[in-house]
């Protein structure tokens, strides 16, 4: 059985009382009366922040925490989001005062711990990707897009191909795939894929051109079915002069296994808060880790990390006349890094391997069993094995019982499981898209699917259940509507609003 | 480990696989990759470290991080956008708590009212701070969120021109000009006073017209000076449909006018040095941004938003990610920026930050900034080292070093020898080093009195 705490927590600045105090500050030595500030630059109204004891702020966000569901709390299967178990020690790590307090404008040679990790996460990384040139800057997988895609558009401009301006990628790609294309300035040219879920290569003959900068391609895609003929398309690509883009929101199919350079990848992104189970923190930070070959190496953002051998000195190289630019103000995720060094040294290369082995295995055994569910399909073709993930479509249960696809996320959730991500990719109708990863064991996904019909089973007697689903939850189903007729975007606004 | 797979991060024995397996009908794991060519499978060995228990773990990085050293080992004079700051332990014992830390993204709004309420919260922290209505759940940093801007104030007048300040950061520059690149917008630079350090208005006035989308002004700009004289400038670029940008130090804001009190329609910053997190090395950060609402300009922002709403069966108040049409997972290529992960944990950091501080701390806080800034430079006028502008400063100050290119080194190690990181060096001529020194609320006064009698050695 499952309740998630409720509590009519008020706003933090409903708390409290003019006075309090949750804080001192460090002791000031000087007199405050020889602040002089500019008479037209001074502040009159005080910002309106909260004035609470210690103990309330402590309470107010322990209310917070237990309406919130994590991965710890139970099975978090998204589809494409890969949330594993963030192992604790990695927490501890990341805590450490040799990392805190390190600024990034302090002289090189006071920071040779921490380059040194970077430089050793950024060698791993470029030895999983089959792609030996890595940069940490982008401190997101659609920054790290961005960063890719930037690569390329500079390799074709540094060689008088300014034409090559159109990014070719499937329907079924994530989201971030087309809006790091238009933020970078190029086109972007959507195939559809075939009956089988995969890219149609006839589309893509169609489709490259002397215009072609290069195809975009997560593998496996999004439907878990991994594009097997690879091989043609980065040929066929090739041919027409443009270059292959990995995005490796979908990599943790297959560490140490298949390696996007061998697959003729130029350039691919990590997102370390997928694959390498860094804390997702409830949208972020994240990294997007950018890894390449040698023609696209000299456009790596500056600076990059090097190592010099002979005297084990580690060193930022800004001298880099073709790069790109920056991505990141500083550095990138620093703490996220670490963390993700940390993960791959737990787990060394058969640990990763195994990990991939998993989390194949166990989103097979799941969708095998939900794809027997009266109700559910797999979406394209039962032929062939998924990797990491798989997508159920809820559209016969749709149409014989008027439960949709979200009707069934929000049953779950009633019953202390987070759904599959829903309504993507938009290839497929009534989306589920599930990927337990390596976290999940066989009875854990037993119990899944056995909720899953239960609930199913509900709906089918009382459609109405489902439409009022989740129940459990702190709250019930949102007004979704209401908030966009409603605007109310700030505790500002609030106030505003009681007056008028 | 091996072939029996026992793990702490794996979840399945040999034993759970097998029976997995036996469900499938296939003999091995492999088999699910039989659909992949055999000349792209990875058969050889990875240079990769071997595994460790924990404990090996935490020896081998404590041995690594060891080599560093910190700035709470030394006295660190560095700003630039970041700094040094106290979290009291109650601010990590609740970013320990697995439930926000270990979340997605809220996109399930009815199990996620912690994420969400929080990240309203911290919207309209912000908003209180710089004086706007409306702010994002974060951009990745300050930096990014001036390349956002631009694009932004670029969407809204559907004009290809952005101006901006010459006493900007270095790397908030770099940041900006990659990412408009795509945009295509053209880049003007706005002159500073040589004397003054602030703007220079006639010349800003002459760069403003009818196809300039917007301007970004940092206050205190890059050197520490308080602009003080924008009134003019403001008022010019919203005679011309210019949209202004301001880059704030978010704790400055506790002395000075917000940004939305004297005409800014974004204003922009680096949350980390209020509250955001340590330092670690420049990352992650919090990229602030926030604006005047309305009703079809606040649709161009960048990011996710957080609004309240209702749930319609039981009347209740709920909070829920909103204006989702401007986003990539729905939007795709016509997304108003290609954002998804953000840098959420680290905004809740920085409300839980400014909630324990409240006003009255937030207060000190800034006021023990400007009184240590301005005790060194005091001290540093008795032994004749100047600034190189004469205008006033909250926190952060440029002094007149002019040490030379060759002599960079040899200073850094002598500061160093002192436990002093001395400000970040900047040359003007190019030959050169003069240095932005920033005094964060963490400093004694015998730490600014070391540095000053250090520069005075240095100076002998």
């Amino acid at each position: 059985m499952y309740r998630q705490a409720k509590y009519d927590e008020p706003l933090i600045f409903e708390l409290g009382k003019k006075g309090r105090r949750a804080h001192l500050s460090p002791r000031c030595d000087f007199s405050r009366d020889d602040i002089k500030i500019p008479e037209n630059m001074k502040r009159i109204t005080p910002p309106d922040l909260p004035e609470l004891h210690e103990g309330e702020v402590m309470r107010h966000y322990v209310h917070l925490s237990q309406m919130n569901y994590c991965v710890d709390t139970n099975t978090y299967p998204l589809g494409s989001c890969t949330m594993k178990y963030n192992p604790k020690v990695n927490e501890t790590i990341a805590r450490s005062e040799k990392m805190m307090y390190l600024h990034p404008n302090q002289p090189v040679e006071t920071v040779q711990g921490i380059l040194e990790v970077l430089y050793d996460l950024q060698m791993s990384l470029g030895e999983l990707a089959g792609l030996p040139h890595t940069t940490l800057q982008p401190p997101a997988g659609a920054s790290g897009e961005y960063t890719g895609l930037a690569l390329i558009k500079a390799y074709h401009v540094d060689n008088g191909e300014t034409q090559r301006d159109e990014i070719i990628a499937p329907d079924s790609s994530h989201g971030t795939n087309p809006a790091s294309t238009v933020l970078n300035g190029q086109k972007l040219i959507e195939i559809k894929s075939n009956e089988d879920g995969r890219v149609d290569i006839d589309a893509l003959k169609a489709a490259v051109s002397d215009r072609t900068a290069g195809l975009m391609l997560t593998n496996p895609n999004t439907l878990g079915i991994f594009e097997k003929d690879i091989i043609e398309m980065s040929n066929t690509v090739r041919d027409a002069g443009g270059l292959l883009y990995y995005d490796g929101a979908n990599f943790n199919a297959i560490v140490g296994k298949i390696r996007p350079g061998d697959m003729g990848y130029d350039v691919l992104h990590f997102n370390l808060h997928k694959t390498f189970a860094t804390p997702h923190g409830g949208g972020g930070p994240g990294s997007g880790a950018v890894c390449c070959n040698d023609i696209l190496e000299p456009y790596l953002p500056v600076p990059t990390v090097n190592h010099d051998m002979d005297k084990d000195y580690y060193y930022f190289d800004y001298d880099r006349p073709k790069s790109i630019g920056k991505v990141h103000g500083y550095h990138g995720n620093i703490a996220v890094a670490l963390r993700a060094y940390a993960y791959i040294a737990a787990l060394g290369e058969i640990g990763l391997k195994n990990t991939s082995d998993q989390a194949v295995l166990t989103a097979n055994y799941a969708m095998r069993k939900m794809e027997k569910i009266d109700g559910l399909r797999l979406s394209h073709t039962s032929a062939i094995p998924r990797k990491h993930e798989s997508v159920l479509e809820a559209t016969p249960f749709l149409r014989n019982h008027d439960v949709s696809g979200m009707d069934i996320a929000k049953m779950l959730i009633s019953r202390g499981l987070h759904a599959p991500t829903v309504y993507f990719p938009l290839i497929a109708h009534e989306a589920l898209m599930m990927e337990p990863t390596e976290n999940e064991n066989k009875e854990r996904i037993d119990q899944y699917v056995q909720v899953l019909e239960e609930e199913m089973d509900k709906a089918r007697k009382d459609p109405d259940y489902a439409h009022q689903a989740p129940k459990w939850t702190s709250i019930g189903r949102v007004d979704d509507a209401y908030a966009i007729r409603n605007l109310t975007l700030s505790w500002k606004m609030m106030k505003e609003k009681q007056e008028e | 480990m091996g072939d029996n797979y026992a793990h702490p991060y794996l979840a399945n024995s040999k034993k759970d696989i097998d029976e997995m397996l036996e469900y499938l009908g296939i003999s091995s794991i492999e088999e699910l990759y039989s659909d992949i060519p055999d000349e792209i499978r990875f058969k050889g060995q990875l240079k990769l470290p071997h595994y460790q228990s924990e404990f090996e773990l935490m020896e081998a990085v404590k041995k690594k991080l060891s080599k560093n050293i910190t700035t709470r080992e030394v006295r660190s004079f560095l700003g630039g956008g970041v700094l040094d700051i106290y979290m009291p332990a109650i601010q990590d014992e609740i970013l320990r708590r697995t439930e926000f830390y270990s979340a997605y993204t809220p996109y399930q709004a009815e199990a996620s009212q912690g994420t969400l309420q929080s990240m309203f919260e911290y919207q309209s922290l912000i908003c209180e701070l710089v004086g706007m209505d409306v702010a994002n759940c974060s951009l990745y940093d300050w930096a990014t969120g001036v390349g956002e801007a631009a694009l932004m104030a670029s969407r809204i007048t559907k004009r290809t021109k952005f101006v901006y300040t010459a006493a900007i950061a270095p790397n908030r520059e770099d940041v900006l000009k990659n990412y408009v690149a795509g945009a295509n917008l053209e880049l003007e630079i706005v002159p500073y006073d040589e004397t003054t350090g602030k703007m220079d208005i006639a010349k800003t006035k002459a760069l403003l017209d009818d196809t300039v989308a917007g301007i970004y002004i940092e206050n205190p700009n890059y050197f520490g000076i308080i602009e003080d004289e924008l009134d003019e400038i403001i008022a010019d670029a919203h005679a011309k449909g210019v949209r202004v940008v301001v880059g704030a130090d978010m704790n400055s804001l506790a002395l000075l006018k917000p940004p939305g009190e004297y005409g800014a329609d974004i204003a922009i910053g680096e949350g980390q040095s209020i509250g955001g997190g340590p330092l670690n090395f420049g990352g992650p950060l919090l990229g602030i941004l926030a604006m005047k609402y309305n009703k079809k300009e606040s649709r161009q922002m960048p990011g996710r938003i957080v609004g309240k709403t209702i749930t319609p069966n039981e009347g209740e108040v709920a909070y829920a990610n909103t204006l989702q049409t401007r986003e990539q997972h729905i939007k795709r290529e016509r997304a108003t920026s290609n954002i998804c992960t953000n840098e959420a944990l680290v905004a809740l950091s920085c409300a839980i930050h400014l909630t324990l501080l409240g006003p009255q701390g937030y207060k000190e806080t800034a006021e023990t900034m400007y009184l240590s800034a301005h005790h060194v430079t005091k001290e540093l006028d008795k032994i004749g080292v100047k600034r190189v502008f004469n205008s006033e400063f909250f926190n952060t100050f440029t002094l007149d070093l002019k040490i030379p290119k060759d002599k960079k080194q040899e200073f850094t190690q002598f500061m160093l020898d002192r436990k002093i990181f001395p400000g970040i060096p900047y040359s003007f001529d190019g030959e050169n080093y003069d240095y932005i020194v920033t005094t964060s609320y963490l400093l004694c006064e015998k730490d600014l009195d070391d540095f000053v009698k250090a520069i005075g050695e240095w100076r002998k």
